[in-house]
């Protein structure tokens, strides 16, 4: 009766490993939260819950301040390898 | 005393010996007024996710230290009059679990086994959806 799902249930990756507090310094502990532009990803597409999306939003700006993750990646500033160095 | 984190980049013109000389600049600016250094995380030398004043690499220092909010005042004036320093980020940490994360990431770093961590996060990642399930 109900719509076959799609794709597979959600769930929060930071939940599962009761997170408290997610660095800025480690790009890679927030990555699957970024798109491939470097945008941040919405928490309907990643399955982060409130809490923790919230978490990822500071930690994701406090890195692009900091030059660790860009801010854009657009076609005037082509970068061969953009996640090069992260 | 509040728990504080301080992450600045210097720019990658300098020796290392320069860029040593103004890493203890920060240091004494903090210790100045009574502040304590709790730890510190050598991250060393990054390539910029952007161009920063012309620069593509930076030299990252991280400070995990306790401070009056006072002295976070004069030791951002002091960095922001330093031409070598392109970027710098305080963090604050006032809530009860953020000052346990502040004090896990000490330990973290006070402890050798640490290197681990550490050499972990400079790494080339190439698919963003392949760590996702290691780093969750």
């Amino acid at each position: 009766m109900a719509e076959k799902r799609k794709y597979k249930k959600r769930y929060c990756k930071y939940c599962e490993t009761k997170t408290d507090y997610i660095d800025f310094k480690n790009v890679s502990s927030f990555k699957f939260s970024l798109s491939e532009r470097f945008k941040i990803m919405p928490r309907r597409l990643t399955g982060n819950c409130k809490r923790h999306q919230d978490m990822v939003t500071i930690a994701i700006k406090r890195a692009r301040q900091t030059a660790m993750i860009p801010y854009i990646v657009d076609r005037q500033n082509v970068v061969t390898n953009p996640f090069e160095g992260l | 005393m509040t728990h504080y984190e301080l992450l600045f980049v210097i720019k990658p013109t300098h020796t290392q010996e320069e860029i040593d000389a103004h890493i203890a600049n920060v240091k004494a600016s903090i210790e100045k007024d009574g502040g304590v250094i709790a730890a510190t995380q050598n991250m060393g030398m990054r390539k910029l996710a952007y161009e920063v004043e012309k620069h593509n690499r930076g030299y990252y220092t991280a400070y995990y230290f306790t401070a009056k909010p006072a002295t976070i005042i004069e030791v951002e004036r002091l960095i922001r009059i330093n031409e070598s320093i392109l970027k710098f980020m305080t963090v604050k940490y006032a809530k009860k679990k953020e000052i346990i994360a502040w004090e896990t990431a000490v330990k973290r770093l006070n402890n050798p086994h640490s290197a681990k961590e550490e050499a972990v996060a400079p790494k080339v990642e190439v698919a963003p959806e392949a760590t996702a399930d290691s780093e969750a």
